[in-house]
């Protein structure tokens, strides 16, 4: 072998081939595969019953309502994490900046089960909200639409991935020099100004990174629809869990390609569009 | 316009540090003012504060003679170039320079005629297209100074501009600053540790040592009078001696030192304990017939040639060292290192100097 670090770089490679390459591949041939309801098994023979099928019982609808409530979840995530990711890079000393990041990443310590079970306590009809609403006389009867709904979920959601959009986020404006700042501010802008002409344009790729992170994660997110969601909401993942009850591998996995087919395109178009990778050169942390 | 700028006793402490101590500065409007110190002197904070980027301890800044303390960095009437010229990388040159304009509401076709011309003055004309991330050190240079000067600012800030330059494009740019204040008439206000750019380019001067003006005046003013020891060294006399006193006899200053009496023609008197700055360009070595009271015995340390000159490390009898620069033709005369010498002063070749410390802060 000519270089070095070729074959330095040759057990990594192995290892991304056959943990993320070669599972993806199964999923791919097997989505064409034939599924015989008679034996619960899959045949090799080539067929497109599996995407046929996306189309029946209503699973393209899930599709497009789990991607529609990812994206607002991803959206709302940036709203909020944007100015989050602000206070601890421009306001904390460095100190404040690590407790602050600490507590954006202690509820992770907990189950996810628990984290979104505990908001049926805060959401739920006797819960802390209701109480608070009632307490107050704001509201006479506890709100029904606050737990086992559409609102419910997204409030999951956005709790349980905020912080994946905060450190891209805090990532992103570390590499803003301060003095480019100091500069507009120079030129006569306003604090506005300078956030809406110099730091959101120079943090698009963090804002984009983010969004992503949070995209993918709630597209692929089970838990929280499940406990928060209404008797009738589902999810991606809650679908695909009921298609494999009976071993429909090639139904699974049509819908995994159609799911990932979309978020390779968002990636590669985000990356065209944010320069995404320019994010991580010089990682320092 | 060009505007006047007060320092006025200003103080800024960062927690038990104090940046800068009871600093007064009077800048005229249309000056070409240099904060010259090293780093840590308190030069780059005091910038800040004429910039409005951060706010003194206590104290005040006029603008003018209107306090504008209290006034953010977005309305001040003043430009910065800043040390890593913070060009907005997002940006093309052209965009980079109109964006003062653009944030200021200037409409779209002034905005072009304004940037087209002002970077014709930095000599870029024609390059409102590239992308800014590409161009050479000179040319980044360039764009940030047509940046400010688009906004014709009545004050100009300099921070340290040149550092990071190669020495050619260093003196190149240093002229343009030069021509630009010529051009611009506004007032400029450079901050740097490089006395050769302090010197060339200034009317007048500020010496920064430990957050204190040490010495404001004209930059010839610092050879020919410096206010201690610390400015000399600053200025370029690296060499200062401790005489055994001086004394005064007419209106010339006679040393005591090594033992023996050296006149200093027309020096000034800065007391009996003051010291000596060597300008190492004005020191010979003693014919026959020097005049008696010129000359001092030394001994020849070491040399080293440094092209247009040899640098001569000498040692007085009593232990103190100097150096001469000797130009080349005359180096042959010299002895060998380790021979005794007899070292000619010419005027001026000793400049007394209070000690440090001894100096008020004064402004002129």
């Amino acid at each position: 072998m000519k270089s070095p670090g070729l074959l330095l770089a040759l057990p990594t490679a192995l290892i991304v081939l056959l943990l993320g390459f070669v599972p993806l591949i199964v999923i791919l041939v097997w989505s064409f595969w034939t599924w015989d309801p008679a034996t619960y098994w899959i045949r090799p023979e080539f067929s497109l019953a599996g995407y046929a099928a996306i189309l029946e019982a209503g699973r393209w609808s899930v599709i497009v309502g789990s991607l529609g409530k990812a994206f607002l979840t991803a959206a709302i995530c940036v709203v909020i994490g944007y100015p989050a990711a602000m206070a601890v890079h421009f306001l904390a000393s460095r100190r404040t900046a690590l407790l602050l990041m600490a507590l954006f990443t202690i509820p992770f310590f907990t189950s996810y089960m628990i984290r979104a079970f505990s908001w049926r306590l805060v959401l739920g009809r006797n819960g802390l909200i209701n109480g608070w609403l009632m307490d107050l006389g704001i509201v006479d009867q506890p709100l029904d639409w606050l737990l086992f709904s559409n609102f419910a979920v997204n409030v999951g959601l956005v709790a349980s991935y905020l912080p994946f959009v905060i450190f891209p986020l805090i990532l992103s404006m570390q590499r803003v020099e301060p003095s480019l700042l100091a500069a507009s501010q120079d030129l006569g802008a306003s604090f506005w100004r300078t956030f809406r002409s110099v730091l959101l344009p120079l943090t698009q790729a963090g804002i984009f990174a983010g969004f992503l992170f949070v995209f993918v994660m709630a597209a692929g997110s089970a838990t929280e629809v499940q406990m928060l969601g209404g008797a009738a909401a589902s999810m991606i993942s809650v679908m695909i869990n009921d298609v494999m009850r009976v071993v429909n591998f090639p139904l699974a996995f049509a819908i995994s390609t159609v799911v990932l087919i979309i978020l390779f395109g968002l990636i590669f178009i985000g990356n065209r569009l944010f320069k995404l990778t320019r994010l991580f050169e010089g990682f320092t942390w | 316009m060009a505007i006047a700028i007060g320092i006025d006793n200003v103080t800024r402490t960062f927690g038990t540090v104090k940046a800068l101590e009871r600093v007064g500065i009077k800048i005229g409007a249309g000056e070409f003012f240099t904060l010259l110190g090293s780093s840590g002197s308190g030069k780059s904070t005091l910038l800040k504060l004429i910039g409005g980027f951060d706010r003194p301890t206590t104290g005040r800044v006029l603008f003018d003679g209107q306090d504008v303390t209290d006034m953010p960095a977005n309305r001040r009437p003043s430009n910065t170039v800043f040390q890593d010229l913070a060009l907005f990388p997002h940006m093309t040159v052209g965009e980079n320079v109109a964006y003062g304009l653009k944030v200021k509401g200037v409409a779209a076709s002034e905005r072009k005629k304004r940037v087209d011309s002002t970077l014709a003055l930095v000599d870029l004309a024609g390059f409102a297209e590239r992308n800014v991330n590409v161009l050479s050190g000179g040319q980044r240079q360039r764009v940030a100074l047509a940046r400010a000067l688009v906004m014709e600012p009545g004050i100009l800030l300099l921070d340290e501009p040149l550092t990071g330059l190669d020495e050619r494009l260093r003196q190149q740019m240093r002229d343009e600053f030069g021509r630009l204040h010529q051009r611009t008439g506004s007032t400029f206000v450079l901050v740097t540790h490089n006395q050769d750019e302090a010197l060339s380019l200034s009317d007048r001067m500020a010496i920064m040592h430990k957050g204190r003006i040490e010495q404001v005046g004209r930059p010839a003013d610092f050879f020919a009078n410096p206010a201690n020891d610390f400015v000399a060294r600053f200025v370029g006399m690296e060499r200062v001696l401790k005489p055994e006193r001086l004394e005064r006899s007419g209106g010339d200053t006679v040393a005591i030192i090594a033992g023996e009496r050296l006149v200093l023609p027309g020096a000034r008197d800065v007391g009996e304990m003051g010291l000596l700055a060597v300008r190492p360009d004005r020191i010979s070595l003693a014919n026959g017939h020097a005049a008696p009271g010129s000359s001092l015995r030394a001994t020849v340390a070491g040399r080293q040639f440094r092209g247009r000159f040899f640098d001569f490390y000498l040692e007085l009898g009593d232990g103190q060292k100097l150096d001469a620069e000797i130009p080349v033709e005359f180096a042959d005369a010299w002895p060998e290192p380790g021979n005794p010498v007899r070292l000619e002063f010419a005027g001026g070749a000793l400049v007394p100097v209070p000690a440090s410390g001894t100096a008020p802060n004064r402004d002129t």
